[in-house]
């Protein structure tokens, strides 16, 4: 038996809400956009089961909402709670012609009223939108959209005829494989006391096609639900933003992210992925970059290294360096290398370590330690010593260099982009082939600690 | 409606004005103005400003009092509802209002005000509510719409107070069997009384004769798609059969909801046959095809859907060796486009019905699979493909072992790492049939990162070492960087340098073996492995010490032993089993876990005993309807040596830990191959997940300039 029923926008918010059993703690759903958030951590598709300290969140995503049933026993017919949410939105459908989040806001009276109609104590009453019709005579405020520009209109569409420009015809592979690597690199500057001043993601996506004839490849990423919700919104900017309540502002999820530049390769076609957002395109032999973006985001430090630099004058120099991996359990950073700056008159280095290996390298007047593999959650720390020169009169460096550090962690993306698919279609030849895929999240050229 | 801006933040004396604004001018449009105004409460109660809205306590009052229009006494009735919780004086204070509701003509009040008694915890409340429910029900005459919720809120009621609603389940039990003109009435009533009986060890499980549940099947055509499923569930258990004929007819009589378009009556029917079959001696095929046709004819719903239905063909799957289901395997073959966590559960339908003669068609989609864009789809298919290997006999492992060798001959890091663990798993079990290949495995050695792949080389080389020349070689790819594997890799190092010089003491393999153990004691600060470490460096130095009885031979014999052969075992527990089998379609179903195992004090659901239960559920015959009159013949002199094996049948004990030692991976109950448990940290490690919301990117893609 159902315990709630709740409506929640994208992020798991509940926007409404009716409790028909009094068995669940009513802050329960405020849990939801956390649990969601943590499971979309490991996947980009959270089944529709969770289980959060006992209490069990059944959930169907529509357009951009989540509806969501809450229960608390493991008896509970599945099938019932399940149905009855595909129900309800049909219903609803009905009433308010579309299901969203606005939509939802400005007709939750009569979702109300629904809501107590169809479900008595957890238990689905009616669910026939004619019947319905008899209790509830309500008019529903319909959504006024604002039409959509087609911006496209002038362009031509791409056709699809043999001459494709960045490809010749007649290639022939014996083993048809299409490799996609996704890599992200990442940039950011941070202080000692652990404060990102700085950061953004840089991404890019590489394709090395082996593929015979002419290919048509279709690439799916992530969820296309949320993909056209956002394109609706940034069209629509008469509307007033609507705020949730206090909290979301500070948390500011949505908000605070800026994507400045998306570029694709010129075998992509532009419209197709502008009305339906899905990539398409017949790609060019061999390597080439189909897209990249740029994504300006808060991004909690991947490797941290706290640094002590105690400075004895006129006799040594020492250093002890912190070094943790604050990365998933799983992934493994490899290839780590920490360069540590030294002054440049220091000399006879003496190290400390667990793991790794350390070097002086006196023509670039640093210490550079590195770590062959660095999994998640690991920390590790070295000292060094470096005498320094008894000699007085030499002023401490005027410029402070910064820690630089390089790693790279593969199957893992900052940003959670992911494929979903990459559908390969030869129309004349209908071979079977090999798509692969690798992500890799690196350090990007400045990934510094001031 | 927009332009009102109903749902923003207000403060209480906002609204206020905004009623005092609607009373100073007489306009026509008051009550529109004024609803408006109430609405703007219920919102700001929605979006859980309580304290604010606290304060209009004396307005909802005033206008309960004046207004008789249905919408505004929901609103009332709502307020109430929000606030009475956490405002018990006010609550008592709108007390007598909801009273004179309750004792309202119109129907729709009555039932607004008992849903809000029931919805405010307090005493008082409570006690109306009692009053109110008993003698609707005893009473039995007023609008049947009134009478359905009360027996709906006695299920709420009992859980308050038990023995108060004691009394009433009698007068429930009358209209069960009584004639009452509405349906939907006898199932609420059914339902009801079901699971106060579930809900409380002091009661005995409901039960019902064999001919009170004809009678209630016979409206089964006439109720609604929700009543019709609620009356399957709560007839299960309940209505026992007590002939094989009962059995037979009461099959007879739910058939024909298998077909309904709503999943949660076909899924019922199903679950309600299932049930039944344990009362019968045979199945006619007919039947096996119409449950695995309304199966097949499930998966075409919306993922949620689909996935429940998957979860449950597995539990299937496990129980009824004898196929009742008879499936084909290409319907759980995975589409591109699938949810991931339908093509786990697909995955997981498809390595369970392999079987010699599908396996050739399995292994071909497995392939297909195993070079999927998603990586760790592409893993399970391959862990999926060595778990075949060791179910199955040998002729089949050899087939799986040639798709892992294609599958090898990729090179993509990934999918070698997993084929090399799977790779151990099938060794294990046919130990010398792949001696060959072992020096194609190992030349992989340096494209193996993550620490189960390392474990299960490290395995293979330290075992095969007899075959290969340069086995030292490929073990020092991994020793060399001992101080940076993880835990596990260390101790596989640790055990199989041991290893190599228990079974050829060398200069070579001495060396190698004390340079481990020195790491392993001095560098390595894990207590574990230095305990271990220091264990087998006293075990070595016995070697030398003249007086011990311990010689070479010992030494192999304790570290160097012969492992125990290894068996994937799919059978669960049967009284596991039986009780997944009456839960299926709930929660329990999903994460295939039995529910005696969480919930103690919840009733475990039993099969109720009766003269033609089957002990072994394997034992049913599926007939076709030709060879059916042949096969009660031959029946009827079974069933006498079936009742005297009865009692020994039923008493298996039920160890639930069982379940997890003996399984392995891909029999592992949801959570694991779902990642439904395990996962959820506490709260405070989310600080860092702004970043990594996958669907983030997403979003941005398209707040973009034109390009």
């Amino acid at each position: 038996m159902v315990s709630g029923v709740y409506f929640c926008d994208a992020s798991g918010k509940p926007i409404l809400s009716r409790r028909y059993r009094d068995d669940i703690p009513l802050s329960a759903i405020d849990k939801f956009s956390q649990i969601l958030l943590e499971h979309e951590e490991e996947s980009s598709v959270v089944p529709p089961c969770l289980l959060y300290q006992g209490i069990h969140y059944l959930f169907i995503q529509h357009s951009d909402i989540y509806v969501v049933a809450l229960t608390t026993s493991y008896q509970t017919n599945i099938a019932q709670i399940f149905m009855f949410l595909h129900q309800l939105v049909s219903v609803l459908g009905d009433y308010l012609k579309s299901v969203e989040e606005e939509s939802i806001r400005d007709n939750f009276v009569i979702i109300y009223e629904l809501l107590d109609e169809m479900m008595d104590y957890g238990i689905p009453q009616i669910t026939e939108t004619k019947m319905l019709k008899q209790y509830i005579t309500q008019k529903s405020f319909k959504l006024i959209k604002a039409a959509k520009k087609k911006r496209n209109a002038a362009r031509p569409p791409v056709a699809l005829t043999n001459s494709v420009s960045w490809r010749q015809e007649g290639i022939k592979y014996k083993k048809n494989e299409a490799y996609l690597d996704i890599i992200e690199s990442i940039n950011m500057l941070m202080n000692q006391q652990g404060q990102v001043l700085r950061s953004e993601i840089i991404g890019e996506v590489k394709v090395k096609s082996r593929l015979s004839g002419m290919p048509d490849l279709k690439l799916g990423i992530n969820d296309k639900g949320i993909f056209s919700k956002y394109l609706e919104n940034e069209e629509d900017f008469s509307k007033p933003v609507q705020i949730i309540n206090d909290d979301s502002t500070t948390n500011g999820k949505k908000s605070n992210i800026e994507l400045e530049d998306l570029k694709f390769h010129q075998c992509v076609r532009l419209s197709k992925f502008e009305n339906e957002k899905i990539i398409t395109f017949i790609p060019p032999d061999g390597e080439f970059e189909l897209m990249n973006y740029r994504l300006t985001t808060p991004i909690k430090p991947l490797i941290w290294c706290d640094i002590n630099i105690q400075v004895h004058s006129k006799s040594r120099i020492e250093i002890h360096c912190r070094a943790k991996a604050q990365i998933k359990k799983k992934s493994i950073a490899n290839n780590v290398e920490i360069l540590i700056p030294v002054p440049d008159d220091a000399d006879t280095p003496t190290f400390k370590y667990s793991h790794g290996s350390i070097k002086w390298l006196p023509e670039k007047n640093a210490i550079l330690w590195k770590l062959r593999s660095f999994a998640g959650g690991k920390e590790y720390s070295m000292t060094a010593q470096l005498g320094l020169p008894s000699v007085d009169g030499i002023e401490p460096p005027k410029v402070k260099r910064p820690v630089q550090i390089k790693f790279q962690i593969p199957y893992f993306t900052t940003s959670g982009i992911q494929v979903r698919y990459l559908k390969i279609n030869e129309p004349k030849l209908q071979y079977k082939s090999f798509p692969w895929v690798r992500y890799i999240t690196q350090s990007g050229d400045d990934y510094t600690i001031r | 409606m927009s332009d009102q801006r109903i749902f923003t933040r207000y403060r209480a004396d906002e609204i206020k004005a905004e009623f005092q604004n609607v009373e100073v001018k007489k306009f026509k449009s008051n009550a529109m103005k004024r609803k408006n105004a109430l609405r703007k409460i219920i919102a700001n109660l929605t979006m859980g400003n309580l304290n604010e809205m606290s304060y209009l306590f004396p307005e909802i009052i005033n206008y309960w009092k004046i207004e008789d229009d249905i919408e505004v006494r929901r609103i009332c009735h709502e307020y109430i509802r929000k606030l009475g919780p956490s405002k018990p004086k006010n609550a008592n204070d709108a007390l007598p209002y909801i009273l004179k509701d309750l004792d309202n003509r119109n129907p729709a009040l009555q039932i607004m005000a008992i849903k809000t008694l029931l919805m405010v915890p307090s005493p008082d409340y409570v006690d109306e509510a009692f009053r109110f429910v008993s003698g609707i029900i005893n009473r039995r005459s007023s609008s049947s719409d009134v009478l359905k919720t009360s027996i709906f809120a006695l299920t709420q009621l009992d859980d308050i107070n038990h023995d108060r609603a004691l009394p009433l389940l009698d007068s429930l039990r009358d209209i069960i069997s009584g004639d009452h003109q509405i349906n939907s009435v006898k199932v609420a009533a059914l339902n009801t009384l079901y699971t106060i009986h579930e809900k409380n060890l002091s009661l005995p499980n409901l039960n019902l004769t064999v001919d009170a549940s004809y009678d209630l099947l016979t409206i089964l055509p006439k109720l609604n798609e929700w009543d019709k499923a609620l009356l399957l569930e709560s007839l299960i258990c309940v209505c026992v059969p007590q002939t094989h004929n009962d059995a037979y007819d009461l099959i007879d009589m739910v058939e024909p909801q298998l077909q309904h378009v709503n999943t949660y009556v076909a899924l019922n029917a199903l679950k309600f046959i299932i049930y039944i079959t344990n009362y019968v001696d045979h199945i006619s095929d007919n039947l096996s095809k119409k449950l695995s046709s309304s199966i097949i004819a499930l998966l075409n719903k919306p993922p949620e859907l689909q996935f429940l239905v998957l979860r449950n063909v597995i539990l299937l799957l496990l129980s009824r060796e004898s196929l009742i289901l008879n499936l084909d395997v290409s319907y759980f073959f995975v589409e591109y486009n699938d949810p991931i966590y339908i093509k786990d559960t697909k995955l997981e339908c498809l390595y369970l019905l392999a079987n010699k003669d599908n396996l050739h068609n399995i292994l071909e989609e497995l392939e297909q699979y195993a070079t999927d864009i998603d990586i760790q789809m592409s893993r399970k298919a391959i862990r999926a493909i060595g778990n075949l290997a060791v179910k199955l006999d040998e002729n089949s492992a050899d087939e799986c072992v040639n798709t892992l060798l294609n599958l090898l001959e990729f090179g993509v890091d990934y999918v070698v790492e997993e084929i090399i663990s799977v790779f151990r798993n099938i060794l294990r079990k046919y130990q010398d049939q792949y001696k060959s290949q072992i020096s194609t495995l190992v030349s992989y050695t340096d494209s193996i990162h993550e620490s189960d792949s390392k474990n299960a080389m490290i395995w293979i080389i330290t075992n095969y070492a007899d075959i290969l020349p340069e086995y030292l070689e490929y073990f020092r790819v991994f020793s060399s960087h001992i101080l940076e594997e993880t835990l596990e890799v260390q101790f596989s190092i640790l055990n199989s340098s041991v290893k190599f010089f228990a079974r050829n003491i060398s200069k070579e393999t001495e060396a190698l073996c004390i340079e481990i153990l020195k790491c392993c004691t001095e560098e390595i600060d894990n207590p574990d492995l230095r305990d271990r470490a220091f264990m087998y460096w006293r075990l070595l130095s016995l070697l030398q010490s003249p007086k011990s009885e311990i010689n070479v031979e010992v030494i192999k014999d304790i570290v160097d032993g012969e492992l125990p052969l290894i068996e994937l075992n799919t059978k669960l527990d049967p009284a596991i089993l039986e009780e997944l089998e009456l839960n299926i379609g709930s929660i329990a179903s999903i994460y295939l876990k039995p529910v005696s195992q969480i919930f103690k004090q919840i009733k475990t659901k039993q099969l109720p005993s009766s003269s033609v239960l089957n002990q072994n559920r394997d034992s049913i015959n599926i007939v076709s309807n030709e060879n059916l009159i042949h096969e009660q013949k031959r029946s009827q002199t079974d069933r006498f040596s079936d009742i005297n094996h009865y009692s020994e049948g039923r008493s298996i004990p039920s160890k639930p830990s069982r379940r997890n030692t003996i399984m392995d991976d891909y029999d592992k109950p949801a959570e694991t191959v779902n990642q439904l448990k395990g996962k959820m940290r506490s709260s405070n490690s989310s600080s860092s997940l702004l970043s990594r919301k996958p669907t983030k990117l997403m979003r941005k893609l398209t707040i973009k300039k034109p390009f």
